[in-house]
């Protein structure tokens, strides 16, 4: 029957199917963006985090970055330096006369991308809007009382704690400087009731108005943000017409990207896609060194866990984990290790200290531990993480590693996974009934945040009721001015709780960039917000 | 035929409102809190800041509250606000969905363009070289991994051959034509802007091609069961002894009653190509819905599940309006 019915040809088929493949050929695209790309920086990277724009409201991991090119502070980090503070909109600062707070001068002549003058009540009006607002950024300059105008380029910081660090934590994309009249006139308010009466958001996620090297152009949410060039600039003719910040969710679609060079740089790639990149001669790995760390936090709650209760037990697990394995073999080497809550580049933690004073693995010394705690066989505990990966390592896998490790001195460690969302309910709430692997970075390069959280609510989560000798040192270092006596205390500090074995932190992130050899200066930095945009060069431009 | 779809879209409006009911228990079943999750470390641990927030959202009332708030709000034309975009639901899903209504739609008229007359081919050259490539290429369409099938796709046509462009709906340095629809190809053409129109024509490509895979296979595979049965009947018996071309027989009489199944199947898939695109859109960075739902599900954001858990049903309850309508087009004898 088949046979007679000969109305479709061969030809007319292979037409049909050929639809398919024809579409594709006619899909080439065509170079007609080719001289606008010269002038244009393409980031790819995946900034589905990114809900905000708002300075005033950050709270996310890349949003920062878009924030610090549209915007600048009183003071910057300039990458690698992490313990002292650089001129930005400010020249100079000192404290003020009685010693309450900081006096700020400011830059001459700075420009807001309109091309009006930047004035002291921009300057107060900003940071009064932060700490009205209320949202999230509030927080972490709580302890400012008041922003006072002294005259036309100086400016006051008063705080209620004057002792208290304030300079690293304004360093911060939070705590920019925006123009007042733009910003009113799209809806923002600086006033007391600014929590209800600030309307901004929707113009402030695709415009900006600040004194940035790049001005937001566009966002279109899970595609792309849009900078383009401010020409006010107070630092220079930024060197690119455009910046796109281009969301690309997938590791592998990036490295393919970067490859054909329809990005210039690449920073979500996981160790096997960047060993793929070590041959190709156009694209270099750019490190960086981050400030960001993974961790186990084991609860010490004896009506969760009556060994875990133990300090000598806990101690165990920690001298049974093979930190130099989970770097080398898991990470490739790409990260460091400090000793405790303080990441390497820090006030008082670096790698030889970490080493000195750090846990290491040391089998017999934890057997030895675990007798003294009264269980010389061992004993079970949980250990919780979520579905998520750092580096391209998963949860998942540092667990296995863990229980592995744990396994060789009779600990039983069983694994639990669970969503993020729970994660977080049972860690932050102190229900976690054992170990919970996560991750953390704070919002600005400052030691006492860091520590603050170990002794106040990290200690909490863990049900650790931290001894009056520790919560002191931490204010003592966080308020001591001499540099040297402050490194000490925070080693010292860190030998405290290392002993007390809450916290391990596993490893510090160094994140390989893929940067295409067309990018000449990419400077990367650990401060917060990844990427200093406003000094990216092109080559040979 | 009109009371009839009105009695349908009452119906279906009832049945919305039920999938929203189920959805809000089952979410609310899961023990953690969305506000903690979008909070960062210190705002967390901030019992003020947590309560602010929990009120902001309704959360600190009690679960049947919640709900009336929501029916409330839904009458009024307002979906509430996403916790985790802190945007109103109503315009995330407008901002994300023309994405996934572009390629969700282009891939299943690929679908369809392709595997109805390669089913119609199988069957009537059953067991030809024609019909062994149809059950290849359906087989590897139903069975391949969509995240495997993207990246391969991806890989070899845009990193190998180089001759599809990359992930993402336009170039990177391209900017997105003047929104009227939301959809590029329309929207582009609007304007008059070829260039940009030709530029989102050629990102369509890979991505729906991976997308109707699956899809395909489906089509041509019941095209072809169904014309197989369809060929059996006597009427095809008679045609042919009138003497009737081949060609008219197929086309004439076999297709359209063949068809029915195939529209049915059709209907559905289109539905689930709608809702149901996580990993395409994951791979090719495709700013649609199914990553939005995926977000959404995985930081609890009661707001938006229910917003899209609604769209959802409405997306499924329509296309089967629809195609229950196009019965009667096909075959006049299910009009009463």
């Amino acid at each position: 029957m088949t046979d007679r019915l000969g109305w479709i040809d061969r030809r007319r088929l292979v037409q049909l199917l050929g639809a398919g493949g024809g579409a594709i050929a006619a899909g080439l695209p065509a170079q007609v963006f080719a001289q606008a790309r010269k002038n244009t920086l393409v980031l790819g990277i995946d900034i589905s985090d990114t809900i905000t724009l708002d300075p005033a409201r950050l709270a996310q991991y890349t949003s920062p970055m878009t924030v610090s090119a549209a915007y600048d502070s009183l003071v910057t980090m300039k990458p690698g330096e992490y313990i002292n503070v650089a001129p930005s909109l400010a020249t100079k600062w000192a404290r003020t006369p009685d010693g309450k707070g900081w006096r700020f001068t400011l830059r001459d002549g700075v420009k807001f991308s309109t091309g009006n003058v930047m004035t002291v009540e921009d300057v107060k009006w900003s940071f009064d809007r932060v700490i009205n607002l209320g949202d999230q950024p509030s927080q972490y300059i709580a302890h400012v009382d008041r922003v006072e105008i002294v005259d036309k380029s100086t400016i006051d910081i008063i705080l209620k704690q004057p002792a208290e660090p304030l300079l690293t934590i304004i360093a911060a994309p939070e705590f920019v400087v925006l123009e007042r009249k733009v910003a009113e006139a799209n809806g923002a308010t600086a006033a007391k009731d600014a929590k209800t009466a600030d309307k901004a958001a929707a113009w402030i996620n695709s415009n900006s108005c600040g004194t940035g090297a790049y001005r937001i152009a566009a966002w279109e949410r899970n595609q792309q943000i849009q900078l383009v060039r401010n020409e006010h600039y107070w630092g220079g003719k930024p060197p690119f017409e455009r910046i796109v910040i281009r969301h690309i969710s997938d590791g592998a679609a990036q490295l393919l990207a970067v490859r054909r060079g329809d990005i210039d740089a690449a920073f979500n790639l996981i160790p096997e896609q960047i060993a793929a990149l070590k041959t190709e001669p156009n694209v270099r790995l750019a490190p960086l060194a981050s400030l960001d760390f993974v961790y186990m936090a084991l609860t010490q709650e004896p009506e969760f866990n009556k060994a875990l209760a133990v300090k000598e037990a806990r101690q165990a697990i920690g001298y049974a984990i093979d930190y130099d394995g989970i770097v080398k073999s898991m990470l490739g080497g790409a990260a460091l290790r400090p000793a405790h809550y303080l990441p390497i580049g820090v006030s008082g933690s670096t790698e030889e200290i970490a080493r000195q004073i750090g846990f290491k693995q040391d089998l017999a010394k934890a057997k030895e531990l675990l007798a003294k705690a009264g269980f010389p066989n061992g004993f079970e505990f949980e250990i919780i993480y979520g579905n998520a990966a750092v580096q391209g390592v998963t949860y998942q896998d540092l667990g296995l590693k863990i229980q592995s490790d744990v396994a060789r001195v009779g600990i039983k460690a069983n694994l639990r996974p669970v969503d993020q969302v729970n994660l977080r309910t049972e860690y932050t709430t102190g229900k976690a009934k054992g170990g919970v692997l996560t991750f953390w970075n704070p919002p600005a390069v400052e030691n006492q945040l860091w520590a603050a959280a170990v002794v106040q609510r990290v200690a909490k989560r863990v049900h650790w009721d931290p001894p009056e000798n520790i919560v002191k040192l931490v204010s003592q270092a966080a308020t001591e001015t001499d540099a040297k006596k402050q490194h000490d205390l925070w080693v010292e500090w860190q030998k405290l709780v290392v002993d007390q074995a809450n916290h391990f932190v596993l490893f510090q992130p160094v994140y390989q960039i893929a940067v295409r050899n067309t990018i000449k200066d990419f400077p990367l930095t650990a401060a917060g917000w990844m990427l200093d945009l406003h000094g990216v060069t092109p080559a040979g431009g | 035929m009109p009371r009839y779809i009105l009695s349908r879209l009452a119906l279906a409006f009832v049945m919305a409102l039920l999938a929203t009911l189920v959805i809000f228990l089952l979410a609310n079943t899961v023990p953690g809190d969305p506000v903690l999750a979008q909070l960062g470390d210190l705002a967390a641990s901030n019992k003020e800041f947590v309560a602010e927030w929990r009120a902001k959202w309704g959360l600190d009332l009690p679960l049947w509250q919640r709900y009336v708030i929501f029916l409330q709000r839904l009458f009024q034309g307002d979906l509430g606000i996403s916790i985790s975009s802190q945007r109103p639901v109503l315009q995330d899903i407008r901002d994300f969905a023309p994405a996934t209504l572009e390629l969700a739609s282009i891939a299943f008229l690929l679908a369809l363009a392709v595997g109805i007359p390669l089913g119609i081919m199988a069957a009537v050259r059953r067991d030809s070289w024609i019909d062994h490539l149809a059950r290849l290429i359906s087989l590897i369409g139903v069975s391949s991994p969509t995240f495997w099938l993207a990246f391969i796709m991806l890989a070899f046509f845009y990193g190998g051959l180089q001759i599809a462009p990359g992930p993402g709906r336009i170039d990177a340095i391209a900017l997105p034509p003047p929104s009227v629809t939301g959809l590029y190809l329309i929207d582009s053409a609007l304007a008059g802007d070829w260039a940009t129109f030709h530029d989102a024509a050629a990102h369509l490509i890979l991505p729906s091609i991976v997308l109707a895979a699956a899809t395909l296979g489906l089509i041509t595979r019941t095209t072809r069961a169904s014309m197989l049965e369809s060929m059996q009947q006597d009427y095809v018996r008679v045609a042919r002894a009138k003497g009737i071309r081949e060609r008219r027989i197929v086309i004439g009489h076999i297709l359209p009653n063949a068809l029915i199944p195939v529209v049915t199947l059709g209907g559905l898939a289109y539905a689930n190509l709608l809702t149901g695109a996580v990993l395409t859109e994951t791979i090719f960075s495709w700013p649609g819905l199914g990553r939005y739902t995926f977000r959404s599900a995985v930081s609890l954001d009661f707001p938006a599940i229910m917003g899209i858990t609604l769209i959802v049903a409405v997306v499924y309850l329509i296309i089967n309006l629809l195609i229950d309508i196009s019965y009667a087009l096909l075959d006049p004898r299910v009009v009463r």
